[in-house]
């Protein structure tokens, strides 16, 4: 696989890695989610990413960004939670903002994550520090984005990503919750770690992943 | 909890079920899913589609009122849980008729969240979607928050007007701005006397205390405005209309459709009680009533209590909620 652009291929790869890390983390996800919510998050995230990494192992789609799209139309309909809603919301808004790209450089990562983390904060609702997804995806795509200004190549440009929404994540620990069942706890939930934020980094921390090799 | 059920879990595929065979003909599944349900029959050539959809427990909300001149479609969620984007976009896919489709639920997040999401799956198939929200409910937000209102009985006039112009053969531009007229000019007011139970919690989700009353509570026991002893039908009616009245406002000269709606667990010799008192008071504000509707119109599984809808009328609204409409939980004549 070339380290310069994440090509269909590639990109089915990401989604996998995503899949598998999901999978892993299942009773984590499940425990994080119990703390203040219902629990079903560490279930429905592996299945939303089955779904999608069944598509993207099929996809017909010809450009990175429309399987990534389509990927996330199968997730919404696997797992129509609201947190399934919502990355499958971000797969979609990210695939269409880079849908004519025949393969994704460092420039079209960002796009495609600032569309993702934009899409959900829309559909959501929410924004920056409600302790939520998108307190890890944000700083992400800001990362992919100054990496792509300084032309680094994407290998180097997702781990960084990777580790800016592992930072985010842990930042969250310390918001207090707005959205869902969560925000029934308020205060409580300052000091616990944010679920959706641990989906966040997971995804990123999956896309790292699938281009070290 | 003392429910016929065959198993909790079973409640609403097996309520389904049983609509179903009651009406045959008038209702059908797509795509092997009880909770997408649409009209029966062969679809009409460029009718606007108009669909609604929301948690279980609510009847005739929101699958009651799939029929003539009302609804083409429904998504129907487990009790009080949104159902998914996925079933909306099948119900959306099955009845858009070359015409687009018109969504009319209740503003509740899960709904918004999921009704959005189909609009945009919808739209990458090419079907054209647009949304009107119920937020008819003055005691869940002040007015300067309508945006955060909850969606209540009056929806039912939205699915009326925008029901009548669509059968019509109406374009999607001409039903949404009918729908939200309607909404602008509907509003509802709630009192609960007993909380409901979700099966397959199987107790109440809060206490209201014998003798006690909950003004301005949700259809999900949502928090109301005032709680305290039970007073009169009469007493309550003077606290609840006029909190209906001044928030549109409804003035003196003003003609109105009237809605008195069960919660699922009160009689109607109580409705009636209620609009007497209601029929009463407007006459005194000078308000006429063109037309009233008592029942069960939004339920919220077996609470005890009531809602107070009214449509402010022009020509226009008039006419649609005149027009004759025909399913399997309500049907009138041209008035």
């Amino acid at each position: 696989m070339s380290m310069d652009v994440l090509d269909l291929y590639g990109a089915a790869g990401a989604v996998h890695a995503v899949r598998l890390l999901m999978d892993e983390h299942r009773d984590r996800l499940v425990a994080l989610d119990q703390a203040i919510g219902d629990g079903d998050l560490g279930l429905t995230m592996p299945k939303a990413f089955a779904a999608a990494d069944d598509y993207a192992a099929s996809a017909s789609a010809v450009t990175p960004g429309k399987m990534l799209m389509q990927a996330g139309m199968a997730m919404a309909k696997a797992a129509p939670s609201t947190m399934g809603t919502l990355v499958a919301t971000g797969f979609m808004r990210g695939g269409k903002a880079v849908a004519e790209a025949a393969a994704l450089d460092t420039s079209g990562l960002a796009s495609f994550f600032r569309a993702f983390t934009a899409g959900i904060m829309e559909r959501g609702k929410t924004q920056l520090g409600n302790k939520t997804v998108v307190d890890a995806l944000d700083p992400a795509a800001t990362a992919l984005e100054a990496a792509a200004a300084r032309g680094t190549d994407i290998r180097t440009a997702l781990a960084e990503a990777a580790t800016a929404a592992e930072h985010g994540r842990t930042a969250a620990r310390q918001m207090m919750s707005q959205h869902g069942k969560a925000a029934v706890f308020r205060e409580q939930t300052i000091g616990i770690d944010d679920p959706g934020a641990a989906v966040g980094a997971l995804i990123l921390q999956g896309f790292a992943a699938s281009v070290q090799t | 909890m003392k429910k016929f059920l065959n198993e909790a879990e079973r409640f609403v595929p097996d309520m389904i079920e049983g609509i179903l065979a009651a009406h045959p003909g008038r209702l059908a599944s797509v795509a092997d899913d009880l909770h997408c349900l649409v009209k029966g029959g062969p679809k009409t050539p460029n009718k606007v589609g108009i669909a609604s959809g929301g948690g279980s427990g609510h009847l005739p909300l929101f699958l009651g009122y799939i029929g003539d001149g009302l609804l083409d479609g429904c998504s129907i969620g487990d009790v009080f849980q949104s159902p998914s984007a996925d079933q909306m976009l099948e119900v959306t896919r099955a009845i858009d008729a070359g015409a687009g489709v018109l969504y009319i639920y209740g503003n509740y997040g899960g709904d918004v969240l999921n009704f959005d999401m189909a609009t945009e799956m919808a739209s990458m198939e090419d079907i054209t979607v647009e949304t009107v929200l119920g937020a008819d409910d003055v005691a869940s937000a002040p007015k300067t928050e309508g945006q955060k209102r909850r969606g209540v009985a009056g929806i039912f006039y939205l699915f009326k007007c925008a029901g009548a112009l669509a059968a019509e053969l109406a374009p999607l531009a001409e039903v949404k701005r009918v729908a939200e007229k309607a909404a602008a000019n509907v509003r509802t007011m709630g009192v609960a006397l007993t909380p409901c139970i979700v099966p397959q919690v199987g107790k109440p989700g809060f206490e209201l205390g014998e003798g006690e009353m909950e003004i301005g509570m949700g259809i999900h026991g949502e928090r109301g405005i005032r709680r305290g002893p039970l007073v009169t039908a009469d007493t309550i009616v003077d606290e609840m209309l006029p909190a209906i009245l001044d928030d549109l406002p409804y003035e003196r000269g003003d003609e109105v459709s009237v809605l008195v709606n069960g919660l699922g667990a009160t009689p109607k010799e109580e409705l009636y009680i209620l609009f007497r008192r209601v029929a009463r008071e407007l006459q005194q504000r000078g308000i006429t009533i063109f037309n009233t509707y008592v029942g069960e119109f939004a339920t919220s599984m077996e609470m005890a209590g009531a809602s107070i809808s009214l449509l402010k009328l022009d020509d226009e609204l008039k006419r649609l909620v005149s027009r004759p409409a025909d399913t399997p939980f309500f049907s009138q004549p041209q008035l």
